[in-house]
């Protein structure tokens, strides 16, 4: 385990490499080009507004900002998940010519994915401020939080990544499942609204106390629920360590099955 | 010594699946379908390469060569045994794997340097040694998706020869690019090994690995057949692919259809034992006679004679020499070329040629008899030679191959210098 992480340390330059090539090779050759990281959560946000101010109106007050605040997280999430399920079989030829540590390449996808997330906090934080939600200190807890996420978004991604190299099907599978895991996860709705015998439920949804967390932060500028936001931590790390052991057994054989 | 790559009871297995099922649905279905072959491609290899030597990986096509290369480069597991690997390695498997075609020369050049583990900071110091080195510096801030093949080539060879390893694979890549741009590739090659590094290379053209390979391992089936010094190896390698060919031809013969279209056999004499290092680190050139091929044609008798027509060996520069070779067939061949070598002692090749380069118009050989070279003026400077011949195919697959079979000498009154004295004179003029 030790080796295997300084092994992806002596290769951060070409994870550095691949993030960025990532990110400028996503928008290239449109014309507003990267200006597009910003433009896509703007213009979702702006659809949002519209949609939930004047067509469908939802009693929460600034719905469309608590949709936002927990819908960028869960993107984050989500498409690190569905680009990195496929990231090694996509990247067959470099894993059938060359050398390198393989969890560079579903690692480059998250990471490409985070920048973009942190990235879209510049329309989050205006928007917020705009429509007179306060911004308070429990913005300290943010890193926090990001870097539990993080962790979780890792070991789901590596885990997805390896596994798609022996079960294609899997790709899309997590289509689906993602599908439905965004439904049950209090981001369309306060939590609250769950009945109450639905609510055991949530308890199995790992990733509630991240979004949960997003929430309080941002949208009720109230420090998250520390005790579920520490043991959210605590799973994924465990989670992300045997990500990284199956993950080390399954690549043996990646160059000769992709 | 200390080594380098240690490879150890080697083993590598592959599955052979006829029609791998991709699919849960595949799975489902076809549950008791699938059919798996195993596939030994390697079996108990054992292998010891000193670090600062070069060696060739021969042998003929799926023996092997790629996957133990692939192995090393630690792209594929091995399924027993295991390799000991000692410094940096550089992998130049497929040139340009990696290269982004929407990003510029200059930003692959990055790309591609970091995939073969070459920090930032490293990248920038050879940056302009790499855009030199692959004569892109007009293109370089352009898309390579705009790039013709050979400059792709020529970009991702750069890159990967300038990531300064301890350990070079090289797999077959030399065949890119055009003559100039190949040329250079081998300098660059020859440039490592100079620097001391080790350098393991796959390849089919036997004269590229003669004059570059110190060691030769010969792979067939998955196994070593030998392995050793490189002109040993070669010769026992080009022995049986001479025998398997004449088989071959003899089966065609028999369908009536001689045809013979054979693999691309380089002029087996062709740059044969130019030295890459000087005589006294090689103890392959000693003055040892060696002979190899299959006989079929026999050199019984070589010598050489005089202006006089007696035997001789020692002569004056500018003197007509002959040499005569007596030769035995012992099963009738049609193709059939005589050739000679000349070698100083300090092994540069003087000169050589066969009735095929001179385009002799021979109609038929005798079944035996004697073949003459009359080389009008022996125009080389005083010092010690070796004769070669050879008795050959047009492609170079030896019936007889003699090396340094006679020995002679050459002196000269003038004291001029270099290997051969070119017929000239001095004019002054007035202006």
């Amino acid at each position: 385990m030790w080796q295997q992480i300084k092994e992806i340390y002596a290769y951060r330059e070409m994870l550095k490499n691949l993030v960025a090539k990532e990110l400028r090779a996503r928008y290239k050759g449109s014309v507003l080009g990267f200006l597009w990281t910003f433009f896509n959560p703007l213009l979702v946000l702006v659809v949002y507004s519209v949609v939930f101010s004047f067509v469908m109106r939802v009693q929460l007050e600034h719905y469309s900002m608590f949709l936002f605040v927990g819908l960028l997280p869960w993107n984050y999430l989500a498409t690190s998940a569905q680009m990195g399920v496929a990231s090694i079989v996509a990247g067959g030829g470099l894993v059938k010519k060359t050398y390198f540590p393989r969890e560079i390449l579903p690692l480059s996808i998250v990471l490409a994915n985070l920048v973009n997330y942190l990235l879209s906090l510049f329309i989050l934080l205006p928007a917020l401020l705009i429509v007179q939600i306060p911004l308070t200190i429990a913005l300290l807890a943010f890193p926090v939080v990001l870097v539990a996420q993080t962790l979780l978004v890792t070991g789901l991604t590596l885990l997805l990544a390896a596994a798609n190299v022996y079960f294609r099907d899997l790709e899309h599978i997590t289509g689906v499942v993602m599908m439905a895991w965004f439904f049950f996860t209090p981001i369309l709705y306060p939590l609250e609204m769950v009945p109450p015998e639905l609510k055991g439920l949530f308890l199995f949804n790992p990733v509630v106390p991240v979004i949960k967390a997003y929430q309080d932060i941002f949208f009720y500028g109230q420090f998250p629920d520390w005790a579920s936001l520490g043991s959210f931590a605590g799973g994924a790390m465990i989670f992300l360590v045997l990500s990284l052991t199956v993950f080390n057994r399954l690549q043996r054989n990646f160059a000769e099955v992709i | 010594m200390s080594i380098a790559v240690n490879v150890i009871n080697l083993s590598k297995k592959f599955y052979l699946y006829q029609d791998r099922a991709q699919t849960l649905k595949e799975r489902i279905i076809f549950w008791n379908r699938q059919k798996t072959e195993e596939f030994w491609a390697l079996r108990d290899i054992n292998l010891t390469v000193p670090k600062g030597a070069t060696i060739g990986l021969i042998g003929r096509n799926g023996s092997g060569k790629s996957t133990l290369l692939k192995i090393i480069s630690r792209i594929l597991y091995p399924t027993a045994g295991e390799v000991r690997i000692n410094g940096r390695v550089s992998t130049l498997l497929e040139l340009g794997a990696g290269f982004h075609p929407d990003f510029t020369g200059r930003e692959n050049i990055f790309l591609n340097a970091s995939i073969l583990g070459l920090s930032r900071k490293e990248t920038e110091r050879y940056l302009n040694e790499i855009i030199e080195f692959a004569e892109l510096a007009e293109f370089i801030d352009h898309p390579v998706r705009n790039y013709s093949s050979g400059m792709y080539v020529r970009l991702g060879f750069s890159v990967a020869v300038h990531v300064d390893p301890d350990i070079l694979l090289v797999d077959e890549v030399m065949a890119v690019g055009d003559l100039a741009f190949q040329k250079k590739c081998l300098e660059k090659i020859n440039e490592f090994r100079r620097k001391g590094k080790t350098i393991i290379f796959v390849t089919h053209d036997m004269s590229l690995v003669q004059r570059i390979c110190d060691y030769v391992a010969w792979l067939e089936n998955g196994e070593l057949k030998a392995d050793g010094k490189a002109h040993e190896v070669v010769n026992k390698y080009l022995d049986l692919v001479a025998t398997r060919e004449e088989e071959r031809m003899l089966r065609e013969r028999q369908r009536g259809e001689l045809q013979a279209e054979t693999t691309a056999w380089k002029e087996l004499g062709e740059g044969k034992k130019e030295p890459e290092k000087p005589p006294s680190e090689g103890g392959f050139f000693e003055g040892k006679a060696a002979r190899w091929g299959n006989r079929q044609v026999e050199i019984t008798m070589v010598k050489m004679l005089n202006q006089q027509g007696e035997e001789c060996y020692s002569f004056e520069c500018g003197q007509p020499v002959t040499i005569i070779m007596q030769y035995v067939m012992h099963k009738e061949v049609s193709d059939l070329v005589f050739g000679i070598g000349i070698f100083r002692d300090d092994n540069i090749h003087c000169y050589g040629s066969n009735t095929d380069i001179d385009r002799c118009q021979i109609e038929g050989y005798p079944p035996s008899g004697v073949v003459e070279c009359q080389i009008q003026n022996l125009h080389l400077l005083e010092g010690r030679y070796f004769l070669d011949v050879a008795a050959h195919t047009k492609e170079g697959i030896p019936y007889d191959y003699w090396t340094k079979c006679l020995e002679f000498t050459v002196f000269s009154r003038i004291k001029d210098v270099g290997i051969a004295r070119l017929e000239h004179r001095w004019v002054v003029q007035v202006n």
